[in-house]
């Protein structure tokens, strides 16, 4: 039986350039998730490697080693700007 | 002590910010205010329409609430008022307003100084400037960061 999906949500300019969320196969860590995405999305892969990029899981912030488990929902956040 | 932190998506009007926080601080010596306003140009000097401020569902206004909250209790402020524009904002319309009182002025701009480092780098907003040539993301420069690392 197939897993379900990870879907992946993003803003900002990593939702104009990829699109406002995406669904991914396979259980994997954030980092493998910034490596796969970079890998698909070239021209915006310096945003999603940037320290100033941040994964967020149930609001929270969560580090590249965290798991992102099947069916869940991760959020990537680029850089902000307010002010 | 009050804090207040607000994300608005139209009608931010400074002067009745101004008005409350001063409403609000009655016994305070001091109120130190500043007023964010989109400029009519980029930073290669390209001119703007607009300035659009795209934001997360609960994240943005947790972050405006957690940077306000951590200025009133790091300075000896009476009050703290943080109000952000998000959505669609024309050229030289204000973007916030970020106001402090205290009983003595240095709290006072110490911590207004405090609240704009911390809300160029960590409050979850995402700014576009918009123009004739198209759109173009704006990030906080390496002297926002540096200005944010200021305050530990």
């Amino acid at each position: 039986m197939m897993s379900a999906p990870i879907t992946i949500r993003f803003y900002g300019r990593l939702a104009e350039a990829i699109a406002p969320a995406i669904a991914v196969d396979g259980e994997c860590s954030v980092a493998q998730l910034r490596e796969r995405l970079a890998r698909d999305h070239p021209h915006v892969a310096a945003t999603l490697a940037s320290r100033y990029s941040r994964a967020c899981v149930g609001d929270r912030l969560v580090r590249d080693d965290f798991v992102v488990r099947a069916g869940a929902e991760i959020e990537f956040l680029p850089p902000v700007s307010g002010g | 002590m009050s804090v207040v932190a607000l994300l608005v998506e139209a009608g931010l009007d400074p002067r009745a910010e101004l008005g409350a926080l001063l409403e609000q601080s009655a016994g305070a010596g001091a109120l130190v205010s500043f007023v964010g306003i989109a400029r009519p140009a980029g930073r290669a000097g390209e001119p703007v329409t607009e300035l659009v401020l795209d934001h997360h569902p609960t994240l943005t206004r947790q972050s405006l609430e957690a940077i306000a909250v951590a200025a009133a209790e790091r300075f000896a402020v009476s009050h703290v008022r943080v109000v952000h524009r998000c959505g669609r904002i024309a050229a030289g319309a204000p973007i916030l307003f970020a106001g402090a009182s205290s009983a003595h002025r240095r709290a006072a701009f110490d911590c207004a100084d405090f609240l704009m480092d911390r809300l160029k780098t960590e409050a979850i907003l995402w700014k576009r400037e918009v123009g004739d040539q198209g759109s173009a993301w704006i990030e906080p420069s390496d002297a926002d960061h540096a200005d944010n690392t200021r305050w530990g």
